[in-house]
């Protein structure tokens, strides 16, 4: 035990005392905090979604729009229309003289068939591709429609457009949050994100240590004073320590830059997270970097270079990236579909795909428990066949590597 | 009781036998030499007797009997294939590998500092390893080996890359260390420091114990029937003798099987030759290296240098 806290210690300290490290763990929320303040000077006040957009696409004035009615429907602008947003003209040569003139931004011509065809067009004498067509003023017009479809009656105009006013009652043990909100929309494309950053680039640091052990030739002097099992204990707790270290501290910094710049990082209460969720990440990065970190560590006891060690990686990391390739469909839009559900459920995705799930809330309550059991034992089958590989003859050897032999020595055929 | 005693060991990976029914003992004290060409087993048995590599079959006995946590904090091993951390300071890489073998910081500190001195490094210990030249990583790997003060110690071709200045520092660190009453196994390629330093030797060769015994008494089962004669004037024919050489000056007697050199000593004093020296014709390790190795049927077959590489 105290040769493997030694090996723990002699883990934290040498990565520690990496200036690379700092500048990872320090350039995220660094970089982060940069953007956040220089969006802050461009507009104080917006929202931080409201003033991307305006760097790309240019500030947004409220300038008057015209439109051109062939169908004769629209018969009046509803009064919450503030009187002057749109500007009646006859025919679309008076409205392209008045846009001409800058009288207006741009206009809506409303063909005599809109009722058959549904369809209008919006002139305008820029392009902009960023600038969306559907801004503040394009929704307002439609309203308008909305109303004069409805024989001016508001209140029904109101109705058809949103008939079902839902109160959600969730029986999971976590909140739903908000679908209509972007940010609640986007949380689980985050958390994916987060965890998959997190438990690759804390495994990933146990390959690297251990061929580049093994190519300092160390790796035979270690041997003599500690087992390779003692060695292998102490690196994955050690550089587990840094990891986690690592997120906690990217979350401290990003908070206190962030307050330094001007910004406090104020989450809507549509997507606040419950403790549960923390509880949960927890154990899913716990697992999921025991299974992710035993896995490396193998390819680093066989490989005999990070190089030759890096063909394999691809297939090892191969389950964990499947759900960030399916974040921005599946778990945004169907967070608790079949596939969503299968992937949050299988050991090997499940560390990223679950805590996408909960992220987005309604989750059945027992299925991060079955979740975590399965990966639980799949950590155990894991590390004990990679014990198995981190053998002296293993560490010490030179020979060839490829992704096959990796998986017959993982199911212990080697 | 031995220091270490391996009996009956055999290894192997795959269809090679690296060690084949090795068996030898090293006593307590004694400045022992683990001989053999690249590729001999000499490794393999090394990480036997150190329980890195487990055997298939025979035992080790190290220190008294099998190998446990507390026995590896009194063994010091330098392997031929060198290892240090490259981007770590130097102190802080000694402190390491010097607590893993059961030091505390501040022992290690204080050891540190006097080899560090004596091997004209304690300017560098606050750079990188990998700032260091091949000679300076050289003496800082034995530094590693030392620092714990172990009973036994296993060097693996210590003076390799050295130049004469620091291979006599070693020299008389290894004699040092056995006057501490180190036991210590010696590695070498350098036959004529194995013949200074070593009191026996084991010559292994494609696993198989070759040689095995006290040096001298070694030298004198290959000296073959041959004795070095410094006389003045010509050597006449003897009774025994096949055939004169010269050799640097001397003449050496090739003696025929039978012919004990008391008779040809004798027949020289009754021939009234002047005699300077005389003397047994005892072969070099070296040249009892080249015999041995290239007798074996996979020597002669080998040419030299093939099969190179080391590590089996």
């Amino acid at each position: 035990m105290k040769k493997i806290l030694i090996v723990i210690k002699n883990e934290i300290i040498t990565l520690l005392s990496r200036p690379s490290f700092w500048l990872g763990a320090l350039g995220l929320p660094l970089v982060g905090a940069l953007i956040f303040a220089a969006v802050g000077a461009i507009n104080n006040n917006a929202s931080a979604s409201q003033t991307v957009s305006q760097v790309f696409a240019g500030p947004q004035e409220m300038r008057p729009e015209g439109y051109v009615d062939l169908s004769g429907i629209l018969q009046q602008i509803p009064e919450s229309v503030p009187p002057g947003t749109f500007v009646a003209y006859p025919d679309e040569a008076a409205a392209r003289l008045a846009l001409e003139s800058g009288e207006i931004a741009a206009f809506y011509l409303v063909p005599a068939d809109f009722i058959e065809s549904g369809e209008i067009t919006y002139v305008r004498p820029d392009f902009n591709p960023l600038s969306s067509a559907s801004g503040d003023q394009s929704d307002l017009f439609a309203w308008v429609l909305q109303v004069n479809l409805a024989g001016g009656d508001m209140l029904f105009a109101n109705l058809v457009n949103g008939p079902l006013d839902v109160e959600q009652v969730s029986l999971a043990p976590v909140a739903a949050p908000d679908e209509d909100n972007p940010l609640a929309y986007w949380t689980p494309y985050a958390v994916t994100l987060l965890f998959y950053m997190l438990i690759i680039s804390s495994a990933s640091l146990l390959l690297s240590n251990i061929s580049k052990e093994k190519e300092n030739r160390i790796m035979e002097v270690l041997l003599t004073s500690v087992t390779p099992r003692q060695l292998l204990t102490g690196k994955i707790i050690g550089l587990g320590v840094v990891g986690l270290g690592q997120t906690l501290l990217w979350l401290g910094t990003s908070y206190v830059l962030l307050n330094i710049s001007g910004r406090t990082f104020q989450l809507p209460s549509e997507i606040l997270l419950p403790a549960s969720f923390l509880t949960w990440g927890l154990v899913f990065f716990l697992l999921g970097y025991a299974v992710y970190a035993s896995l490396m560590a193998g390819l680093g006891a066989l490989a005999p270079n990070l190089r030759e060690a890096s063909q394999a990686t691809f297939v090892v990391m191969l389950p964990l990236m499947i759900p960030l390739f399916f974040s921005s469909t599946v778990f945004m839009e169907d967070p608790h579909g079949p596939i969503a559900t299968g992937l949050s459920l299988f050991p090997l995705s499940a560390p990223v795909a679950m805590m996408a799930r909960l992220s987005s809330g309604g989750v059945t309550w027992w299925q991060p428990w079955l979740a975590a059991l399965l990966l639980a034992g799949t950590a155990a089958l894991i590390v004990r066949g990679v014990a198995g590989m981190f053998r002296a003859q293993s560490l010490l050897s030179g020979q060839g590597f490829n992704a096959k032999m990796y998986l017959k020595a993982l199911v212990g055929r080697m | 009781m031995p220091a270490i005693e391996l009996t009956h060991l055999i290894k192997t990976f795959g269809p090679v036998r690296a060690v084949d029914d090795v068996s030898f003992s090293v006593e307590q004290g004694e400045l022992f030499g683990l001989l053999g060409p690249n590729g001999a087993g000499k490794t393999t048995a090394i990480r036997c007797m150190l329980d890195i590599f487990k055997p298939d079959s025979g035992s080790v006995a190290i220190l008294g009997g099998a190998m446990s946590e507390a026995k590896k904090d009194k063994i010091g091993y330098m392997p031929e294939e060198r290892g240090l951390y490259q981007d770590i300071p130097l102190d802080r890489c000694l402190a390491y590998l010097g607590t893993l073998k059961g030091l505390s910081q501040a022992e290690v500190r204080q050891r540190a500092e006097g080899y560090l001195e004596r091997f004209d490094l304690a300017a560098h210990r606050h750079k990188k390893v990998k700032e260091l030249s091949k000679g300076m990583q050289q003496k800082a790997q034995i530094i590693a080996t030392l620092l714990h003060q172990p009973e036994l110690l296993i060097v693996d071709e210590p003076f390799a890359g050295l130049d004469p200045v620091n291979t006599q520092m070693i020299k008389d660190l290894l004699r040092e260390q056995r006057q501490q009453g180190v036991t210590l196994v010696l590695c070498s390629h350098q036959m004529h420091l194995v013949e200074e330093l070593c009191d026996r030797i084991v010559l292994i060769d494609h696993g198989k114990v070759m040689i095995y015994g006290g040096l001298e008494e070694v030298r004198r089962r290959f000296s073959g029937n041959a004795l070095i004669v410094h006389a003045d004037g010509e050597i006449p024919a003897l009774p025994g003798v096949e055939r004169v050489e010269p050799v640097n000056g001397a003449v050496k007697l090739h003696l025929s099987a039978g012919a004990k050199p008391q008779e040809v000593l004798r027949a020289l004093v009754a021939k009234d030759i002047p005699l300077d020296r005389f003397e047994i014709a005892m072969p070099t390790l070296d040249e009892i290296f080249i015999r041995v190795v290239q007798s074996t049927p996979q020597g002669q077959s080998t040419p030299k240098g093939q099969g190179e590489g080391g590590g089996a």
